[in-house]
This record gives structure tokens, C-alpha cells and sequence, in this order.
């Protein structure tokens, strides 16, 4: 049998009512159970067979309080069941954080929207992830549980491949915690897609920009799509950072990110078109920071 | 033309209601008592001998009834024309091409069906596969089927006129090689049937079939029962498009057989990523075209070479390759015209028909190529076509191409005249050129498709009407409304010529118990051929009812007039009655008639010749001048198209809410063959059956679309019609391309036009 769509294979499907029941669970079944938030990615791995069947799914959907957005003195926190559509129109994301919000909005369609979530995004940790770029420029930190436990992560250290984390079998992610930018930082998101809506990545560009008067006081680039790991780029920050914006620096530092990407050939597009695209991105998104 | 009172009018369709409220029932929701699930074993190899295939294990599996492979089918095979019967229902010997089926199981629910299918073992000999049609006509590449020679599946060398002195005389002689793309339908609703062979011998399938009736022969001949013993009833269908759905397929014959096997009911349903992965798609054709054009620009020849990739079997390709070829010597004139056709076998899947059958390769090569002459030469892009452009032929008499095709209506000059008057085109030089990174363009282009395709052999297409006593009708034929619309045209028709309103006929969908037989729904052959029929049936019921109404108010019949339901004598209208009492009266009178009417096509009924080229592939043609208007963005290829506007002699629209949606479903599906579409292969294997990267146009790649409609009243077609739909999936691609080079200053000869593509033209020309 080719690998085609095919039904969901058998497991044993657990709705735990609270945290700490599922944390015991996925400890008790430690390497054989997978939890699942919104589905949108593990359905259809799971009924593609591109993964294994797990022996159990835990299902958090079932467990209150982790639908919340919260912002205070300490930045904003997004629980994970928090889904993209909740991101897409928070007013307070959409003011603060827009960079994620624009993320969140040129993800998949309303349904995939209301029912994904972006933790599950998160660890998925497809190159690909859109959430990812924005997170990554925001400096977010990923709060992952288990029953030994909790530990905060820089979601830099949390992609170390293709689709693998920092999570332990036993771990669950939290929360995402997001620093307040300063107050005068501008960042865009920038998807290229063959069509206008409902496709992935073929580049994500991501751009975090604090000008004054004209110089660059920092800057924070990440790149989806065209490496392992949604990237930060720092040598092409480093162009840019404590320099006086202009068209040739920007181009440099575009250059620069293009030069970071490790990019590969796939159906959806050659490693050559996505290098140079990531070129032709960052300048964009730099350049609309600025203008923002 | 007469007063109309139905015909033209905006209606919505008859199975609206049902469709919209989710009440109309597919192959898939059917389901009978005791039924099992099949599911299919399919190959994993492009090109594999079989060696042996082990089903002990698979039977064991608890709920497992009934295991088929190939050898069960007693050798048994088909195809579209004797010659080429080369398909079986599950592969034999060999596998030709990824994901062919080769084996059936009926289990007692899907995931039993599903895991028993992983559970039989294929042994196979992995073979040198060849995938590239130039390739695969190489002396010593891999062979696909013994029968042939350098895999040539299908070939037709046609010369007509002297092509050699047209180019020697030729001001200019232009050579390029174009090659269109792995298209395919993209239906929602993937194929599925629901089979039972009863044990008495009689063989009943509801199956999502846009050409019924061939699924019916070909159910009769594989299981040697007589052709009364087999009955196809037709489901709603959720799109066809060709191809697929003209064609039997592996399921179809395995849950037929399993069925058999069991005793009990089979249904099979197949994957969307099934379906994209093994459908009968489109062809991708090389053409190679040689235009010669005179000073003036007016073109003096054509030489095409075509090489098509044909996939592992032969299905309809001849036909395909005929199609390639007929229509090139429209909608412009051409004095001279050589064509050259191969279909190639590779180790790919099957190349078949779908919408625009073959013209959509040719007429882009030629339409890009007649514009590149015209830059050459300095003409406009209009002048040009406008030079070249068919007159439309004076009532009664006939303009006839070189190669016998003849056209009684060609509204090409009225609808380029039109189409260019449109404010998209008038004014385009007053729209912004270049904003940014974005570079805009406007572009033209001129088609031509026939309608009422004919077909060899069997070319019988009827419609009865049978009346009942409240005066409501019953329309019965076998044309097959695969969501077209085609059922709502006819009752349209008949409520026309019958005089009574649309809420009362009533139409049946197709059972080939019952429903005369008819070939089905291919060629935009439905309204014009069925029509005519339903028309004719429509008058024989007709003319009953006048001679009954006659006796009774003691008039001659041709004294009477039946309109909306009232008939009343034309010159005392004071005599009347509601047509319901008419129908009464004729029914109930005397020795208890049967008031019935039954007519059947007559037009195109000459014989169909493949070899040579010579005459028409359809009844009549229609004509589309499409102007379109793209951004592009230079830094990313990416490509924009805001406006379509599209003038189409179709003839007479007989359902204009139906009509304008054929159109811009069709130049939509052409956007998407121009810019996104393609099956991406790696050595036989999709890598991209899913519609996540099979990547058609949403609701917001489609630009804002403005029709305009060009009446020409054919004489060969039920109140004036010819075909709408296939002429502008015809026509998008070169608009595109041609708006894409204005843009650019780019031809792009590959479709689809990808961002990719741009870029990389766009850094050669630097
Ligand atoms: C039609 C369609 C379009 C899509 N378009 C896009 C797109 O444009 N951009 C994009 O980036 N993605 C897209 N996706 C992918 C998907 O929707 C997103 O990645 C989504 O955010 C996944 O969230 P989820 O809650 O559904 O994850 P799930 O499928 O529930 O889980 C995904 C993975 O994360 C793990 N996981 C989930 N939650 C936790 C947790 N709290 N702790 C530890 N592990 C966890 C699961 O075990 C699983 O491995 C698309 C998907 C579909 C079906």
C-alpha cells in the first residue's frame, strides 16, 4: 500500500481534566502516548502515516484554563490551548506583538484557524511553522511542565530539527512567554505563497526593527522554511545594528540573511528560489518596519 | 426567432434546491443492507514485473469476505477503440505505472478492508521505468506494453495543403517549442460506486459516472452477462470535466466482482489523494510549432509536431490526439496545415481528456506564437488577430477550413471587436505600467471549441417525454448531467416547445434500465445533442395535445397556441383552457392514450475520421476573444491576475445564469492551468497529490470577470446554442501569457507560469 490518506489507525484516546492528570498520564505511558491539541497537524500525519501510531492520544483540549491570553508587567503569556484564531484577533497582539498576529493571519483558513493552536504550531517544529519566525524575533520563552517539574526554554534552544524539540516524552509546553518589545519596535511578517491564502511557506521572513532617527538601534531577523529550523540570522542583524539605515545596508543585510539560509530543492520550490527570495523579503520587511 | 417565454430567461437550476441543502445524494452516500467496503492494493513501484502475490495472510484477518487480484478477471481487458485494449482492471503481469491497482479486498468495514489491503504481499521485479515522452520514443528505452513500437501508443500524420512552399514563400518562418502541464480536474467529489451483482445474475451499480453507458458495456462485456442484465443508475455526480469519470476504473470492477464473489453489496470509495494520484488527467503535451506568416502578417502555415505523454495505458488518447490536431485551423484562416502526432506511453499516470480535450495545448502554442510573429512584425496584437480572424458566414451559407471543418455561425471578429471596445483593453495605457516591484501587463487572445462532440461508433443521443394527467411531464434521457447543468437546460427546452412553465417537467436522472442510451456528457455535447432530441420529443407530445385540443373546440391544430400553461385558440383567445385540462382531456379520452413523445439526435451523425483529420469533431464551434490584465512582481515572480474580460459567441444562451458560469468556471480552471497547476513527478512518483500543494486558484486568485456575449443563432444547435465553457479554458491560458509578456517583456512558452519560472527568465534576461 503506497503511503496514501488513509483511515486513523487504532490508539487509545484519554481526555485528562487537568493539568497535573495529564502530565501523569504521558508519564505513566512514557514514549508510547503523544498529546494532541487542535489536531490540525497530528490527524492528518497520523492518517498519512507519516508518523507511527501512538499507543494513547491525551487530549488537552479538555482542560481548563489553558485558552488564556494574558499580558501584564511581565509581558504576554499565551496559554496552550490558545488557538491562531485568538491570536489573529486579539486587540492587545494586534497592538503589541503584531508581528505574531500577522503570522496568525496569514495561517491556513478560519476553520484550521479557530481550531489549531499555536503551541501546537510550536511543537510541530516544522521549518515551516509561521508561528515561528515572530516568536523567535520576539525572544519568547517556552515554559514545558512535566511531573518531575517545570523549566523555562528560549524557543531558539527549543528547534533542533525537522520536526524535533527540546520536549521530553514526558514534557508538556505551557506556555509561551513573550518579553514586552520596546516600546518603539516595529516588526512584519512576510509569507511567500503561491496563492493568496491557504498555503505554506515557501519563505517566512520575520523582522523586528527599533529605529531612532534613522539608526537602527536593534534589530531581529528570523527566517521559516529554509533551513532545518525556523533560524534567527544575527550576522545579517550585525549589518544593520547601530547603523544608519539606508538602501545599500539594508540590501547588504538582506544579503547577508540569504547567505545564512541553509535552503533545500523540494516540490515546492528549488533552494536557489528561496535563497533568493529571502533576500528579496528581508529587505522588504525591513523596509516596511521602518516605514510602520 | 420566435417569442420565448423560458429559454433565456435567469432561472436557477432544478437540482439547486437539493444540492444546497445538502439533500442531494452522491455514489458515496449510498448504502445497502449488509454491504462491505473494498479498498485497493496499489503499486509502489512506476514499472514492475509481478512475480507473485500472496493473499494468505490478508484472508485470515477476522471480516475479511473476498480477495481479488488480477488473473480473476479471466483476462479480460478494454479500451477506448478495439486496437487498443490494452488496460485490465487490476494489473496482470506487470505494473505501468505508480499506484496502479493490484489487488481487492471486501472486508466487513473499512479498516478491516484497509489493513488486509497492507496485508497481501507483491512480489515484484523492479524494471527500468522512462518517463519523459521524448525520452520513451527513444530506439532502446524501457517498453511499456509489447504491442507497440518506441512506446507509440497513438500517431496521426496529416498534411493538408503544402506547407513546405507556405513557409518558402513566408515572410517570416517562427519555430518554439512549447509544452503545457500535468493538469488535472480537481472535482470535490472523488470517484465511488456502490455494486451489486445479484445472484440471479443481474449486475446493479450506483456509481459517480459522467458517461454511464460506457460503464455499462464495459460492465457487460468484463462480466459476460447480456447488456439488459446490467444496470448503471446515476447519482448526483460532484464534477467530471472527463476523463476519470468517462472511464471505468479499478474499484468499479472490483466491487463489481466482489460482489459477485460475496453475494453481498461492495462499495468502494476511493482518497482524494488516490484520486490525484493515479487520475486520468489531462495529457502534458510538447508542441512544437512552425508558423509562417506574410508581410502583412497573415498566416500561410502551420506545422505542429506534438508529443504527448500517454502514461501507462492508451484510454482515450486517440481521441485526444485527434482533438490536438482538428481545430488548429481555427478560429483563423489557414491556407496550409501539417500536424504530426505522437502519444507516447511512459511510466507515468494515465493521460486522458478533460475540458478543452486537446485544444488547449495546440491553440495556446499558436495564439503565443502568432502574437511573438506579430511583435516580430510590428502589427498590434488585435490588428493581427483581426487580419487572420474567420468572417462570420452569411445566413445560409458555409465557411469550411482546409481540413473540412464547417462553420455556419463564427462570431470571432464581433467578440475581438467587443472584447477590445471593453475598458480593460481601451484604456490599459492609462493604468499604471509599473507600481513598486509590481509590473503590469495586458494581454489577448482568440479561441475556438467545438460542441456536440461526436464520437466513433456511437454517436445515439434520445430524450422521451412521457405526459401525465395533471399536466406535469416527465423528461427522460440518457445525457448525463455531471453537474453542468445540463438537466435544467433540457427541461428548459422542454418546457419551451411545450408550452408550460419549468416547475412542470420533471427530469430523471440516468438508468440504464430505463433511459435510452447515449453516450454521455463529454465535448459539450449535452445541450446541443440532448437538446435537439428533448426538442423533438417535446413536439411529438405537442403535437398530440393540438390535435386533441383541435377536435375538441373543432379547429385545425395549427389554430392553437399552448403558452405557460394556457392553451387558447389563436384567433378567438376567448376559447381556452389551462393546459392541465388539455392534458386531461388526452389522457382520459377515449381508449385511454398513452401521450408520449420520444426524439433523438440528428445532427453530426457523419462519420468521424481519426486517421485522416478531414471534417468535423463536433456539430458547431464557438468563439471567445479573452482580454486579461496581470501584476507582476518583478523581484518574486509572483503573479496577479485582477481582470478577465471575456466575449463569447456561444451561440444563444438558453440558461444564461448557467451559461455565464460555465464560462468563468472555465477561464478560471485555464488561470489555474496558466499559473499554478501541475502534477510535480519524480521518476513516476506525484509529489504533490494533495490540493495543499496541487495547487488550484481559491476565491482569491480569481480575478473580477466581465462577460459579454456575442449571439450568433446557429442553425445547428436548439434555439441557435453551441457549446459554452470549453472555449474559455481555451482561451485564459494564452490571455494570461500573452498579459504576463506585456508585463515582462517575457514569452513563456511552459505552462504553469510559476513565480519560480519568473524569477529565474527574468535574471536570464538581465
Ligand atoms: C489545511 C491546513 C492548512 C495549514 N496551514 C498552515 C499554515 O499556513 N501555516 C502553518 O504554520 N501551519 C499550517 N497548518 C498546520 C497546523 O494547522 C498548525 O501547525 C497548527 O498550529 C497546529 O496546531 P494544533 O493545535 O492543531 O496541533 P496538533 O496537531 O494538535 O499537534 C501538533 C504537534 O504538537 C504536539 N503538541 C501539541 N500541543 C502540545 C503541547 N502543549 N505540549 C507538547 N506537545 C504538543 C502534538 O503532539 C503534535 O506533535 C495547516 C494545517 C492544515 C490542515
Amino acid at each position: 500500500m503506497t503511503t496514501f490518506y488513509r483511515r486513523l489507525p487504532k490508539f487509545n484516546y484519554l481526555a485528562p481534566d487537568t493539568l497535573d492528570e495529564a502530565l501523569s498520564l504521558l508519564s505513566r505511558y512514557k514514549g508510547k502516548a503523544m498529546v494532541i491539541a487542535g489536531g490540525t497537524d497530528i490527524i492528518p500525519r497520523l492518517k498519512r502515516r507519516e508518523i507511527g501510531a501512538p499507543e494513547h492520544v491525551i487530549d488537552l483540549k479538555g482542560i481548563p484554563g489553558l485558552d488564556n491570553i494574558k499580558y501584564d508587567v511581565s509581558g504576554l503569556s499565551l496559554g496552550t490551548l490558545v488557538t491562531i484564531g485568538a491570536v489573529e484577533t486579539s486587540a492587545i497582539i494586534g497592538e503589541k506583538f503584531s508581528v505574531l498576529a500577522q503570522a496568525a493571519q496569514s495561517m491556513a483558513s478560519p476553520q484550521v484557524r479557530n481550531r489549531g493552536t499555536i503551541a501546537g504550531n510550536i511543537c510541530n517544529a516544522v521549518p515551516s511553522a509561521d508561528s515561528a519566525p515572530p516568536l523567535l524575533t520576539l525572544g519568547a520563552k517556552l515554559k514545558l511542565v512535566s511531573q518531575k517539574g517545570e523549566r523555562t526554554v528560549g524557543i531558539e534552544d527549543f528547534f533542533t530539527g525537522p520536526g524535533q524539540t527540546a520536549l521530553a516524552d514526558d514534557e508538556i509546553l505551557q506556555e509561551i512567554q513573550i518579553p514586552h518589545p520596546p516600546p518603539n519596535s516595529q516588526g512584519i511578517y512576510l509569507k511567500l505563497t503561491p496563492r493568496r491564502a491557504m498555503d505554506l511557506a515557501i519563505v517566512g521572513v520575520a523582522a523586528v526593527v527599533i529605529p531612532q532617527d534613522g539608526v537602527c538601534q536593534d534589530i531581529r531577523i528570523a527566517l521559516g522554511a529554509v533551513a532545518p529550523t525556523p533560524i534567527r540570522v544575527r550576522k545579517a542583524e550585525a549589518v544593520l545594528k547601530g547603523q544608519k539605515f539606508d538602501d545599500a545596508l539594508i540590501e547588504k543585510a538582506a544579503k547577508t540573511a540569504a547567505g545564512q539560509s541553509r535552503p533545500i530543492d523540494d516540490h515546492r520550490a528549488s533552494a536557489d528560489y528561496r535563497r533568493d527570495m529571502v533576500e528579496v523579503l528581508v529587505k522588504r520587511a525591513i523596509k516596511q518596519a521602518i516605514r510602520r | 426567432m420566435a417569442e420565448l417565454s423560458v429559454i433565456g430567461q435567469r432561472v436557477p437550476r432544478v437540482d439547486a434546491w437539493e444540492k444546497v441543502t445538502g439533500q442531494a445524494k452522491y455514489a458515496a452516500d449510498y448504502s445497502l443492507p449488509d454491504m462491505l467496503w473494498c479498498k485497493l492494493l496499489r503499486s509502489p513501484y512506476p514499472h514492475a514485473r509481478i512475480l507473485n502475490i500472496d493473499t494468505s495472510k490478508a484472508k485470515k484477518l477476522p471480516g475479511v469476505r473476498g480477495i481479488v487480484t488480477g488473473k480473476d478477471f479471466g483476462g479480460w481487458s478494454w479500451g477506448w477503440m478495439p486496437a487498443t485494449r490494452d488496460e485490465t482492471p487490476l494489473a496482470v503481469d506487470k505494473v505501468r505505472y505508480m499506484a496502479e491497482a493490484v489487488a481487492g479486498v471486501a472486508a466487513v468495514d473499512e479498516d478491516t478492508a484497509e489493513q488486509a489491503a497492507g496485508l497481501i504481499k507483491v512480489e515484484y521485479e523492479e524494471l527500468p521505468g522512462v518517463f519523459d515522452p521524448e525520452e520513451a520514443m527513444k530506439d532502446g528505452a524501457p517498453k511499456v506494453h509489447d504491442y507497440v513500437k518506441n512506446n507509440i501508443s497513438v500517431e496521426y500524420h496529416w498534411n493538408f495543403g503544402d506547407v513546405d512552399k507556405a513557409f518558402a514563400e513566408s515572410h517570416i518562418v517562427r519555430e518554439d517549442r512549447f509544452r503545457t502541464a500535468r493538469a488535472t480536474h480537481g472535482y470535490l467529489e472523488p470517484p465511488a460506486i456502490l455494486a451489486y451483482y445479484d445472484p440471479t445474475g443481474y449486475i446493479t451499480v450506483w456509481a459517480s459516472k459522467q458517461s454511464p453507458y460506457f460503464h455499462y458495456r464495459h460492465l457487460a462485456a468484463c462480466f459476460k452477462v447480456p447488456l439488459s442484465r446490467v444496470r448503471v443508475i446515476q447519482p448526483f455526480i460532484g464534477g467530471g470535466f472527463g476523463g476519470t469519470k468517462n472511464d471505468s476504473l479499478a474499484g468499479d470492477f472490483c466491487a463489481v466482482l466482489l460482489s459477485k464473489m460475496t453475494g453481498r453489496p461492495v462499495k468502494y470509495i476511493e482518497s482524494m489523494e488516490e484520486e490525484l494520484a493515479t487520475s486520468r488527467r489531462r495529457h502534458s503535451v510538447i508542441v512544437y510549432s512552425k508558423m509562417g506568416v506574410t508581410k502583412d502578417g497573415l498566416l500561410k502555415a502551420i506545422q505542429h509536431r506534438v508529443v504527448a505523454d500517454g502514461g501507462g495505458y492508451t484510454a482515450i488518447g486517440p481521441l485526444s490526439m485527434y482533438l490536438n490536431g482538428f481545430m488548429t485551423t481555427l478560429p483563423y484562416k489557414l491556407p496550409h496545415f501539417k500536424f504530426d502526432a505522437y502519444r507516447v506511453f511512459t511510466n507515468n499516470p494515465i493521460g486522458a481528456a478533460m475540458r478543452g480535450h486537446g485544444v488547449t495545448h495546440t491553440r495556446f502554442a499558436a495564439e503565443i506564437q502568432m502574437e511573438m510573429l506579430a511583435e516580430e512584425l510590428g502589427i498590434d496584437p488585435v490588428e493581427m488577430r483581426m487580419r487572420n480572424a474567420i468572417d462570420n458566414p452569411k445566413p445560409g451559407e458555409i465557411y469550411e477550413t482546409i481540413n473540412k471543418v464547417t462553420l455556419k455561425t463564427c462570431g470571432l471578429k464581433q467578440a475581438i471587436k467587443e472584447a477590445v471596445e471593453d475598458p480593460l483593453w481601451r484604456d490599459r495605457d492609462k493604468l499604471p505600467k509599473k507600481e513598486g516591484a509590481i509590473s503590469w501587463g495586458t494581454g489577448i487572445s482568440g479561441s475556438s471549441y467545438s460542441g456536440g462532440a461526436r464520437q466513433m461508433g456511437h454517436q445515439a443521443c434520445a430524450a422521451i417525454i412521457r405526459l401525465c394527467e395533471d399536466g406535469t411531464v416527465n423528461l427522460i434521457t440518457g445525457a448525463t448531467d455531471c453537474g453542468q447543468g445540463s438537466d435544467t437546460v433540457l427541461c428548459m427546452i422542454a418546457a419551451e416547445e411545450l408550452g408550460i412553465k419549468l416547475d412542470d417537467v420533471a427530469i430523471k436522472r440516468v438508468d440504464t434500465a430505463y433511459t435510452p442510451v447515449d453516450p454521455g456528457s463529454y465535448g459539450s455535447r449535452v445541450t446541443i445533442l440532448a437538446g435537439q432530441a428533448t426538442q423533438k420529443a417535446a413536439r411529438e407530445v405537442k403535437k398530440q395535445l393540438l390535435e386533441t385540443a383541435a377536435a375538441n373546440w373543432q379547429v385545425k391544430p395549427e389554430d392553437i397556441e399552448i403558452r405557460l400553461g394556457e392553451v387558447f385558440v389563436k384567433s378567438d383567445p376567448e376559447k381556452k383552457m389551462p393546459f392541465i385540462r388539455l392534458a386531461r382531456i388526452a389522457c382520459y379520452s377515449g381508449t385511454g392514450a398513452v401521450i408520449m413523445g420520444t426524439g433523438y439526435s440528428s445532427y453530426g451523425i457523419e462519420h468521424l475520421d481519426l486517421t485522416n483529420g478531414i471534417g468535423n469533431g463536433g456539430c458547431s464551434y464557438s468563439f471567445t476573444a479573452h482580454t486579461a490584465r496581470v501584476g507582476v512582481d518583478m523581484e518574486t515572480g509572483q503573479i496577479t491576475t485582477t481582470d478577465f474580460t471575456i466575449a463569447s459567441d456561444c451561440g444563444r444562451l438558453l440558461s444564461p445564469v448557467q451559461a455565464e458560469g460555465q464560462i468563468e468556471g472555465g477561464a478560471i480552471q485555464g488561470l489555474g492551468q496558466a499559473l499554478y497547476e501541475d502534477f510535480i513527478m519524480d521518476r513516476g512518483k506525484t509529489l504533490n497529490p494533495t490540493f495543499l500543494d496541487y495547487k488550484m486558484p481559491h476565491a482569491l486568485d480569481v480575478p473580477n470577470i466581465k462577460l459579454i456575449d456575442i449571439v450568433t443563432d446557429d442553425p445547428f444547435g436548439p434555439f441557435g446554442a453551441k457549446e459554452t465553457s470549453e472555449g474559455s479554458i481555451v482561451s485564459a491560458p494564452p490571455a494570461v501569457v500573452s498579459a504576463i509578456h506585456d508585463a515582462t517583456g517575457i514569452w513563456f512558452k511552459e505552462l504553469p507560469v510559476t513565480p519560480e519560472k519568473v524569477v529565474k527568465a527574468l535574471k536570464e534576461k538581465k
